[in-house]
């Protein structure tokens, strides 16, 4: 039995989902936002790395709420531990810095907060959130809407929408309902593990640590955690190695150029997950549906960060929701009507996306292992380097 | 010749819940368990194993599923 009825329905409210979320309740739109969790971005599989720029960009208040430390560069080590500085403090320090009018490049963000956060702001722009309510199918109806199967607190039950948004993360099952090629490659999906500790300094930068011999298809790196903590964390690809990213962590911890700085190290928080080192999905609409966020593998394919494009993909998609469910072909949400979505993605970041994809692909074709780890470690610094054209992914 | 279906084990000990295997897995949708890992209640007859080769803390085990019970005539 139909109980419901919404313009969207979006299934997941990490930050893709909850920003999709806002922007089309404040431009008028119903709006349903199911979660499956009880505590949103628990148990955390993120490192909450993200620029200021992303934030603002989508009009998210820098709160306190979700802030655990502020970021003014990066420093980028090859195998042996020689680092290239990019300390924004140093670079420019008229604009960057701790100071009453200097303001950091980025933030570590605590991701239960965070998620909260965007989930509350979807929430005071009038958008109907439920959580424990887990998405099940969904079945294109022939009048052009669709319904919409859920599960919430152990009961079944059905709601009408014109367009479902899938918005549910690395372990999407939504493109699947619709039959869409979402499958990632085990070359390309990460394995990952971090620690969260206490008795490791850091310095307001985030440190990527290169080279096959720490993280074998990926990279370490150690961040400020905020309250005097740290994370040490890595990940690989699983057929570069004959063994399991805690492996690698702990070879990484004992091992490595750092291990006089980690002595120390007392483990606070264990976490992990997968990042997908890959290509956007080539198809992110079917009918009556959209995927954004990891759903649609809008994950930046050198560093892994997906919280940006999570954050600017929602919005893309929401500014492209409103107008058509606003507009004169409303009726139609087939997949053709949809795919005008893909197409203004792919303008505003997909195009830099495949660019930065072939550019990662190169290094890892490289079969030479220090011909590779030095394209690497050139392939990042270059990335973040100031005056880098992908400044703003 | 196809792979036998297998059946999967868990270490939930050891398990950090981070759905890396669900995410690697090439099953139809609602392979999940929900601790979000791939399914163990039932056999997968894919069988490709990439899911235990993913996981970070290599907490994934599998034995050959039994072969369904044929029924007596
Ligand atoms: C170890 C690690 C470190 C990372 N570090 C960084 C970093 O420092 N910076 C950065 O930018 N990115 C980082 N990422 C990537 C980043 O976490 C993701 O790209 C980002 O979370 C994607 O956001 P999303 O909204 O698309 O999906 P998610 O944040 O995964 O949200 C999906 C939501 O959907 C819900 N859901 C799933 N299925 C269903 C269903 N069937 N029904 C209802 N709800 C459902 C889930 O409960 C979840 O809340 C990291 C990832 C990992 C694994
Ligand atoms: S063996 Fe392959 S198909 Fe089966 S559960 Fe594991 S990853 Fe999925
Ligand atoms: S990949 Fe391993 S640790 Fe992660 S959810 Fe699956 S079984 Fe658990």
């Amino acid at each position: 039995m139909i109980t419901h009825k919404y313009d969207i329905v979006v299934i997941g409210s990490g930050p893709a989902g909850a920003t999709v979320s806002r922007f089309a309740a404040r431009a008028g739109l119903s709006v349903l936002l199911v979660d499956k969790k009880q505590e949103l971005g628990a148990p955390i599989q993120c490192s909450g790395a993200v620029s200021r720029h992303a934030l603002e960009e989508v009009g998210l208040p820098l709160a306190e709420e979700y802030i655990l430390e502020p970021i003014y560069g990066f420093a980028i080590y090859d195998q042996a531990g020689k680092a290239k500085k990019i300390d924004y403090r140093r670079l420019k320090g008229e604009v960057y810095g701790p100071g009453p009018d200097r303001k950091p490049l980025g933030y570590v963000v605590d991701r239960r907060r965070f998620d909260r956060y965007c989930m509350m702001l979807a929430e005071r722009a009038g958008v109907e959130t439920w959580l424990k309510t887990e998405g099940l199918g969904y079945t294109p109806a022939a009048d052009g809407s669709c319904t919409v199967q859920l599960r919430r607190y152990n009961q079944l039950l059905e709601v009408r929408c014109r367009v479902v948004v899938g918005a549910d993360g690395l372990m999407s099952q939504v493109g699947k309902w619709a039959g869409l090629q979402t499958h990632i490659k085990i070359t390309e999906l990460a394995g990952c593990l971090q620690f969260i500790v206490d008795r490791v300094e850091t310095d307001g930068l985030l440190e990527i640590i290169t080279g096959h011999e720490w993280a074998p298809g990926g990279y370490a790196w150690v961040f400020p955690k905020g309250n005097g903590y740290a994370e040490i964390g890595l990940g690989v690809i699983s057929t570069m190695t004959e063994h399991s990213a805690q492996w690698h962590l702990d070879k990484f911890m004992r091992q490595s150029f750092f291990k006089d700085r980690f002595a120390a190290a007392r483990i606070l928080e264990v976490q992990g997950g997968g990042v997908p080192l890959a290509a956007p999905l080539r198809t992110q609409y079917a009918d009556n549906l959209i995927l954004v966020g990891d759903a649609a593998r809008h994950v930046n394919p050198i560093t892994g960060g997906g919280i940006h494009t999570a954050l600017s993909g929602g919005k893309i998609a929401a500014d492209f929701l409103v107008k058509h469910l606003q507009g004169a072909e409303r009726e139609d949400c087939s997949a053709g009507a949809l795919a005008g979505y893909q197409s203004a993605w792919l303008a505003a970041l997909g195009d830099k996306m495949w660019k930065l994809y072939h550019a990662k692909t190169a290094v890892f074709h490289q079969e030479d292992i220090p011909t590779r780890d030095a394209y690497l470690f050139k392939t990042m610094s270059d990335y973040f380097d100031p005056n880098s054209e992908y400044k703003k992914i | 010749m196809s792979k036998p279906p297998v059946i999967f084990s868990i270490g939930w000990n050891a398990c950090i819940n981070c759905g890396a295997c669900v995410a690697i897995c090439p099953q139809e949708a609602g392979f999940i368990s929900p601790f979000d890992t791939i399914a163990v209640d039932r056999p997968c007859d894919i069988a490709c194993l990439l899911c235990e080769q993913i996981c970070p803390v290599d907490t994934i085990d599998h034995v050959v599923a039994p072969p369904p019970e044929t029924a007596l005539t």
